[in-house]
């Protein structure tokens, strides 16, 4: 069983090093809470419609029927571009998300460890399935009509997420207010 | 320091080994001497009770470890004894130690440390538990072997304790003092080192004995020169307790709803891979 023990040190310090890498923000103060609960409801979604409409499937087949390869090459060069870009998006609102959680759970008295451990099972999942799409991607091994349902489906969902991380982006707001206006010292935990 | 050979013998086996592990080893004591006025000279003592506990039982263990070996020899019983005794209740103050660093470092956050706590309890007895089991199954049995799996089976678990504490301050990106941070990386860099000198110890009892006592006084040299570092300057400890909290309303409110949003991205993700090329 010593493979055990030397395993499990080996596993150990993986997982040392990227809890000690620098975290992209933290939940220090104030200003941080009341900018996330803030931001919650902005996204990216305003272009989308006009992004949508420079993917539509038909534009490519248009200029394949025309008979320009050059072009349709760098069409589809761009189109997977953007779906990148989409991607990127998706993660964003994801790791908003988190951090509302987090802001969440920070100011909370008590936490529901299987809302918890949903949570960084949820996290695990997605950065495993987006870091994979993301290579595929990039590897150019994405089939196009794949790439078309995806574009598609990012941008109906991310209409979908800007309603609801905003709605509840502005209700953790009235709580942090309420909260902070009950006791009259704002909404710093440290 | 300990030495497991045949009966285990205890710091003795320091005095005989090679000039530069001497050197080290008295350095260590220096060192720990140094850090108690550090925390003494800072005032720290009151926020560090339990780590301040540690180094003065480490120094006077070193002190009664002397006076043994000089009254009964180094390869007496009543020494063994007594040097292990003296282990175990370091042992003890270490846990209370990496405990009180734990507290301090999320206990700011009152649902967080109510959950943090449980799970790094429930970390340590799942591991203490795990090589316990583990040491009864062996094959042979010798007090030597028994000695080892049980300091093994501490130091995993402190090991485990400091990184799943890393690992809630990073998932829930909290703001954290270098200093205290420091101290509880110096423990668990001790930690993984001497769980990988004491399994290799377990295979070559005799062959690696040098070796392991070389490794253990330089590891925990490192150990102390980051301590020391850590606590050059005064650590500015505030008190506990956040008096703006949500509602426990709030939370089981927003955080299901919140879960239920990651889940629907979650899905859409999985979904990508699963979508079939339209029939014409």
């Amino acid at each position: 069983m010593s493979f055990f023990y030397l395993a499990a040190v080996a596993l150990l310090l993986i997982l040392l090093f990227w809890a000690l890498r620098a975290p992209r923000k933290q939940a220090s103060g104030a200003k941080n809470e009341n900018a996330l609960l803030g931001q919650a409801g902005r996204r990216h979604a305003t272009y989308l419609p006009l992004i949508r409409q420079a993917l539509s499937a038909g534009d490519l087949a248009f200029v394949a029927s025309r008979g320009f390869p050059e072009l349709y090459q760098r069409l589809r060069k761009e189109r997977r571009g953007v779906a990148l870009s989409y991607l990127t998006a998706l993660h964003e609102d994801f790791s908003r998300l988190l951090d509302l959680a987090t802001v969440v759970a920070a100011l909370s008295p008590e936490l529901a460890p299987t809302q918890e451990k949903e949570r960084v099972w949820l996290k695990v999942q997605f950065t495993w399935r987006y870091q994979l799409l993301r290579v595929a991607l990039h590897a150019g091994v994405f089939p196009q009509h794949k790439l078309d349902i995806l574009t598609h489906q990012v941008s109906e969902l991310a209409v979908r997420m800007e309603t609801a991380i905003r709605e509840l982006g502005e209700r953790a707001a009235v709580a942090a207010k309420l909260a902070s206006s009950l006791d009259g010292r704002g909404v710093d935990v440290v | 320091m300990i030495s497991v050979y045949g009966r285990a013998t205890m710091p003795s086996k320091m005095l005989d080994l090679q000039t530069s592990q001497q050197f080290g080893w008295n350095l260590s004591i220096f060192l720990r001497a140094f850090l108690l006025c550090l925390l003494i000279f800072h005032r720290n003592i009151r926020s560090f009770p339990y780590f301040a506990a540690y180094l003065v039982a480490n120094l006077t263990k070193a002190v009664i470890l002397h006076l043994a070996y000089g009254a009964w020899g180094m390869d007496s019983w009543p020494s063994y004894f007594v040097a292990w005794g003296s282990e175990a209740g370091l042992a003890c103050l270490r846990a209370l130690a990496v405990a009180e660093l734990c507290r301090r470092l999320l206990g700011h956050y009152r649902g967080i440390w109510s959950l943090a706590w449980r799970v790094l309890l429930s970390c340590a007895i799942l591991i203490v538990g795990y090589s316990a089991i583990d040491a009864a199954s062996a094959p042979q049995h010798s007090l030597a072997q028994g000695v080892i799996a049980a300091n093994r089976a501490i130091e995993l678990a402190v090991a485990v304790v400091i990184v799943v504490l890393f690992a809630f301050l990073r998932h829930y990106q909290v703001a954290s003092d270098p200093a205290i941070r420091s101290l509880a990386l110096g423990f668990c860099a001790y930690s993984c080192v001497s769980v990988v000198n004491f399994t290799i110890l377990d295979k070559f009892i005799n062959a690696y004995l040098p070796v392991w006592n070389f490794l253990g006084v330089f590891t925990y040299l490192g150990c102390l020169t980051l301590w020391a570092w850590a606590l050059r300057k005064a650590i500015a400890v505030p008190p506990f307790g956040s008096p703006s909290l949500f509602a426990k309303a709030v939370y089981q409110r927003i955080s299901p709803e919140v879960n239920a949003q990651l889940r629907t991205l979650n899905d859409q993700l999985s979904q990508f891979w699963r979508t079939e090329e339209p029939q014409p």
